[in-house]
């Protein structure tokens, strides 16, 4: 585990009347156990992964209530043990990122809509859309339309999220259907308070199981009752939960003086909508507008009675949406032309981006746009545009006084990754065997795709890479290599891609890279992760699978052997043997390594033990500053500075402190044959009497056979570091 | 006007603790009866990539709760907060540093990206530009290298950075209440009240404990660059060569010369050196009959420069001497910072090839064992065991046969043909701009092994095509000058930068651009 949760356990069990302080993530936690649920699943992803972190850390809190907590294989297997709510009254949630969770969880999702549950299930959804998102750019809403799965997307404070996950189990169980809540990334991780309740137990559960089955072939999706449930969906379950959105008030209506206009807005979009209006002069800091304002915590289905009381007698609205297709906005236009409610203009993509984040600048631009269209009264439309010109100069300042745009710097392998060595050796293995294609999945090693390494052609989804090379490997001309991580490998890479080749005897090579984790997640366990407690579950191979299910061509490199693990893609690459050739490269994630062995290594060295720390050098003075090195390897901590020697120009490469002293550089030195600057620093703290004896009887030869002792510097470079030593001696 | 939030943005790289410093920020609001606010998004952005946290606080006491924003607005920003350079710039691009409420804090220092460390010349970006335009497009700027001051603070640059905020006067809190949020934090909170109190002394002007001021636009140039361009060169080995530098050449070259000649009567012998001014003394010629003094002789220096390099060529002789220099070994125990009681052990990855064999044994001898050229052998040689060292020592021994040596030869001659080219074309053409194309060809004359072995071939293919070549000669100076520019961009080109692939666009979106 990335992290220990204990300080946010403790915040679970916070009881009536108390005040909660902390992230939007966390809330939510705490929000279904107040709300009794019996079982809560799901599968690890930014931004809801503290969600699985935080319950795995909370097994006592957990069993005290009873509630089943478990990380399902995958998002199919989340959504799949929701079915428990389909005849039993049962509360379960299940979580994951949105939409490629979504995605793989559609199956088990359309069954269950389908079905219909009986106990509330509520699917807490990260959607992971805009800055800072690692996926592709959809939007989940469409899942929920096509489903008939209630979405609600509340206003981004931690009051109203928690009321939302309440009211969410209830609508569920009062319509009878699945409900989402759907969170984006900083509604995730926004800070805030709210006044908790006491948890509930649940009234089924481990502790009180249910005792006789529930038999119901309605509840099967086999003629005929797969249309019956079709119809229920519209015909009872659809009017139930319109009833309840209307009587509990889920969507929110905000009064304003400026009646001729007004803003329709998805919960989520809230807080942007009103630092806009802040900004321009319409709204006061506690979110007094005056343009009236109606936010839909619920954003599926709508309430056509509420979209035409809010739009009638308006000279136009304004659909602040996120995303595409313009669901809501459709919506909106489709119900006031049913309704014959013809005047206001329907306002949305018009003035504001189809595609993309609605971030502050472009909610801001699209507020301005569309008042000065519609020109309400009362409204100083020159200092809206004064406020608007300012981003607009001041961005042309910045770009007249630094001229180029800065450098990007996109996210990539840790200092020490045990990934990267394996694209260092990829990219050898290309450049000796010419332009190979790669089949890359998603996991920190997609990030082989960025410079330096560019290695990767597609990424199809997670755990899908072998499965994607499927049609690419006999129409390309040379064996195609498969990348996959270890997640990737447990999420579903195992069926859909291995089984599947080794039944095929399909010609591949795949590479597994076995970190121990799902790392990009946050190092979460998995069945192949070292160290796996009793209570976490029984561990399962990689290895030993593989060979189970055929695997003859089979080795494990370790990844910081550079050259061994370009030698074993050669063996693969050309080996005669048809079938899946699986390279395991083996090497435990940086992040997770230090973790376990830093607390370790600072008790040794204050308990006076022998501590070697090792890092990596580069000689100054030997270096020629051709980069070779950083291009076959990208590591942070290899990086440049200005040459201390004033004949050369261009800066030199060199190594900071921040290395850890994996070895890549120095492995890939030799494997690339690059040049002879690298070396490895041994720092023995708290030397042994042996070793202080055998330091001096080394330096006492290495002096008498040194051409000068001490040392007399002769070029600049040496003046300057004499220098420098002397004022670090001072 | 009623009271609004203060908005204060922190752009950060993953791995620097920006979380940590907007958790401190929080809660010294709080501390202070403020509510606040911070979001942020983690993400990937954490594995190394550039990122920012949002944190908002309402600076009045028991007031009905306000609505924050969770995203920073351009132009809406009163503390931008930048633990790197480039991070500030690329906060002015995005218009969140405005000079009607932005106070700017951000560190001087560089962490270079990949796409600025991977070019084989120099590929960083103008980090001058943004020191530059801070305090034209912030209200007010503070600057100062505050990785510096983390490292002597013993803490991470988040501790100074928080410092240097609330120094700066624009954050509506206390310092007390700041103190009182890392002290809450717990571990580590020593260190960190160290960083912060030396973030706070220099961006408040307070005289700060031990550590020297850092001018705001203090270049990254590190301090042994600056030292050694400063400081006079003792002439133990080549008095005479001094002498005649001082004789033979104008002052502003005396520094780069004596530089020069102490490199080159190091690396082989006093002669060496000699040989080298001889050379040096026809390029002079050259650039004073082109007219060359007014611009400070640049033809002349950059030669200078890049002879100096080329004549002291990186053969094995060569790298294990100064592998065994006791500035060597005092260089790599203070990059590693090991303390006085600790021992130091280095190991060097060397794989000598046959061909680098070869190098230094004379030609005869060298085509034998270059016929049968193998990959060659990795090596991890111990240089701080006796054996190791002595391995090395023997090797650099061999240095007064490198004048017989395959390489030696094959270089000076490769040399006389380039200063030959200069001359010539320099004295038929006149044009200073011309020869300095050709001198400055001298570049691609680096490296090791098949970097090295490509790099010189493109060096030969442009005197062979270009520089010698009637035709080209005949297209006139400007065409000339261009297509020997073309040629060494061409070269100094890396592999990897192939033309883009034919399918756009990528198949996965880590990040916004910019």
């Amino acid at each position: 585990m990335e992290r220990s949760f204990k300080a946010e356990v403790a915040r679970l069990r916070l009881g009536a009347g108390q005040t909660f302080n902390g992230e939007g993530i966390l809330a939510v936690t705490k929000a279904l156990l107040q709300s009794g649920v019996s079982y809560v699943g799901g599968y690890q992803g930014a931004p809801v992964s503290h969600l699985m972190d935080v319950l795995a850390d909370a097994r006592e809190l957990l069993d005290e209530l009873g509630v089943h907590f478990e990380s399902c294989a995958n998002e199919a297997g989340a959504a799949a043990m929701l079915g428990a709510s389909i005849n039993y009254p049962l509360r379960g949630a299940a979580t994951w990122k949105s939409v490629v969770g979504t995605n793989v969880a559609s199956d088990a999702l359309s069954n269950l809509s389908s079905a219909g549950v009986v106990g509330g299930a509520l699917i807490v959804i990260g959607e992971d859309y805009g800055e800072g998102a690692s996926i592709i750019q959809e939007r989940s809403h469409s899942f929920a339309q096509k489903s008939q799965v209630w979405l609600l997307d509340p206003r981004p404070n931690l009051t109203s999220i928690v009321r939302m996950v309440e009211q969410g189990f209830a609508l569920s169980e009062a319509s009878n259907t699945p409900v989402m809540l759907e969170l984006r990334i900083r509604a995730c991780h926004v800070t805030g308070s709210f006044e908790t309740k006491d948890n509930v137990a649940p009234k089924f559960s481990r502790r009180n199981p249910i005792t006789k089955p529930v038999f119901n072939l309605e509840r099967i999706p086999l003629p005929p009752h797969n249309y019956t449930q079709e119809k229920l969906k519209i015909d009872v379950r659809l009017p139930a939960a319109l009833k309840f959105i209307q009587r509990e008030k889920l969507n929110e209506f905000f009064d304003g003086d400026l009646r001729q206009v007004g803003i329709v807005l998805q919960g989520g979009m809230y807080n942007t909508t009103l630092r806009a209006l802040q900004q321009i002069g319409l709204a006061d800091a506690y979110g007094e507008s005056r343009i009236p304002l109606y936010v839909l915590n619920v954003t599926y289905p709508l309430l056509p009675e509420e979209i035409t009381r809010f739009c009638s007698g308006k000279r136009a609205v304004l659909v602040v949406e996120e995303g595409q297709p313009a669901h809501i906005e459709e919506a909106i236009n489709s119900i006031l032309r049913r309704a014959d409610i013809n005047d206001p203009h329907v306002i949305g993509k018009d003035v504001l981006p189809v595609a993309g984040e609605y971030t502050g600048e472009v909610v801001l631009n699209g507020v301005a746009v569309f008042l000065g269209l519609t020109l309400p009264d009362g409204v100083d439309i020159a200092a809206v545009e004064a406020v608007r010109e300012g981003v607009v100069q001041a961005k042309k300042r910045a770009t007249e006084l630094l001229g180029a745009a800065v450098p990007t710097r996109p996210p990539g392998f840790c200092i020490g990754c045990p990934e990267r060595p394996v694209f260092t050796a990829l990219k050898l293995i290309e450049k000796e065997l010419g332009g190979i294609h790669i089949s890359s999945d998603i996991g920190c090693h997609t990030f082989s795709t960025l410079e330096p390494f560019n290695l990767g052609n597609t990424v199809l989804g997670y755990g899908l890479s072998l499965a994607a090379a499927s049609a690419m490997g006999p129409n390309f001309g040379k064996r195609i290599i498969t990348v996959m991580g270890d997640g990737g490998f447990w999420h579903q890479g195992l069926v859909t891609g291995i089984t599947n080749a080794i039944f095929r005897n399909d010609d591949g090579v795949l590479v597994i890279m076995e970190n121990g984790y799902t790392s990009a997640t946050g190092t979460q366990n998995i069945p192949s992760s070292p160290d796996l407690s009793a209570k976490e579950g029984s561990p399962i191979g990689i290895e030993s699978t593989l060979r189970g299910l055929g695997v003859k061509w089979l080795e494990r490199v370790p990844n910081y052997q550079v050259s061994d693990v370009a030698d074993a893609l050669r063996r693969a690459m050309t080996t005669e043997q048809k079938g899946l050739k699986v390279i395991i490269a083996d090497g435990e994630c940086m992040l997770e390594r230090t973790r376990r062995e830093r607390p370790v290594k600072a008790q040794q060295l204050a308990a006076g033990e022998r501590v070697v720390r090792t890092r990596f050098g580069i000689d100054d003075d030997v270096c020629t500053g051709d980069r070779a090195c950083i291009r076959l390897s990208g590591c942070p901590s290899l990086t440049i500075k200005d040459s201390p020697d004033p004949l050369r120009s261009e800066p030199v490469t060199t190594i900071n402190s921040g290395c850890v002293g994996c070895g890549l550089c120095g492995e890939a030195a030799h494997a690339a044959a690059l040049c002879p600057s690298f070396h490895r620093i041994e720092v023995i703290q708290n030397p042994t009497g042996w070793d202080r004896f055998m330091d001096r009887l080394r330096r006492t030869v290495i002096g008498a056979l040194s051409r000068r002792s001490g040392f007399s510097p002769t070029t600049a470079a040496e003046v300057g570091l004499k220098a420098d030593l002397q004022r670090g001696a001072k | 006007m009623s009271t609004r939030p203060i908005t204060i943005l922190v752009a950060a790289l993953g791995g620097e603790g920006g979380g940590v410093l907007a958790d401190w920020l929080v809660e010294a609001a709080l501390h202070e009866g403020f509510p606040a606010q911070k979001t942020s998004i983690p993400g990937v952005s954490q594995r190394t990539g550039a990122t920012t946290y949002y944190v908002e606080i309402f600076p009045e006491k028991g007031a009905r709760p306000p609505v924050m924003a969770l995203v920073p607005s351009p132009g809406g920003i009163d503390l931008m907060a930048a633990s790197e350079l480039v991070e500030a710039g690329r906060a002015m691009q995005n218009a969140f540093i405005t000079p009607e409420r932005t106070t700017l804090v951000a560190s001087t220092h560089r962490i270079y990206a990949t796409s600025e460390k991977m070019v084989p010349t120099d590929g960083r970006y103008d980090a001058q530009k943004i020191l530059e335009a801070a305090p034209k497009v912030a209200q007010k700027a503070v600057l100062f290298d505050m990785s510096r001051l983390a490292q002597e603070a013993g803490t991470v640059i988040n501790a100074v950075l928080f410092g240097a905020m609330a120094g700066s006067g624009a954050l509506p809190l206390p310092r007390e209440a700041c103190e009182h949020a890392i002290r809450g934090a717990g571990k580590g909170a020593e260190a960190s009240l160290r960083g912060f109190a030396a973030g706070f002394a220099q961006a408040s002007g307070e005289p700060s404990m031990g550590s020297a001021p850092v001018g705001a636009a203090s270049s990254p140039r590190s301090a042994a660059a600056e030292i050694a361009a400063r400081t006079p060169l003792p002439h133990t080995h080549s008095h005479r060569q001094s002498d005649r530098v001082r004789r033979e050449f104008p002052i502003p070259l005396h520094t780069l010369l004596d530089e020069a000649v102490a490199r080159l009567a190091d690396y082989q012998d006093p002669a060496y050196a000699a040989l080298y001014l001889d050379r040096i003394r026809g390029v002079l010629a050259v650039d004073r009959e082109a007219g060359g003094e007014p611009g400070g002789w640049q033809l002349t220096k950059e030669a200078a420069r890049l002879l100096a390099l080329w004549m002291s060529y990186e053969d094995v002789i060569r790298v294990a001497d100064l592998k065994t220099r006791a500035s060597r070994f005092a260089r790599v125990r203070k990059e590693a910072a090991a303390k006085e009681d600790q021992i130091v052990v280095v190991t060097d990855y060397l794989k000598p090839s046959a061909n680098e064999i070869a190098d230094i044994l004379p030609p005869a001898w060298a085509e034998r064992l270059r016929r049968n050229a193998g990959a060659g052998r990795a090596v991890k040689l111990r240089t701080s065991d006796v054996t190791g060292f002595l391995a090395m020592r023997l090797t650099a021994a061999l240095k007064p046969l490198r004048r017989k040596s395959s390489r030696f030869i094959e270089e000076q001659a490769l040399i006389e043909r380039w200063l030959g080219a200069i001359k010539r074309l320099g004295f038929a053409v006149l044009d200073a701009e011309l020869s300095l194309e050709i001198v400055q060809c001298a570049q691609l004359v680096r490296g090791y092994g098949e970097t090295w072995r490509k790099s010189r071939e493109a060096f030969v293919n442009i005197l062979d095509t270009l520089v010698e070549n009637e035709q080209a000669v005949a297209k006139g100076a400007d065409a000339l000058k261009l297509a020997i520019r073309n040629a060494r961009n061409a070269a100094l080109i890396y592999e990897e930068a192939k033309p883009a692939p034919a399918v756009k666009g990528k198949p996965v979106i880590w990040m916004k651009q910019g």
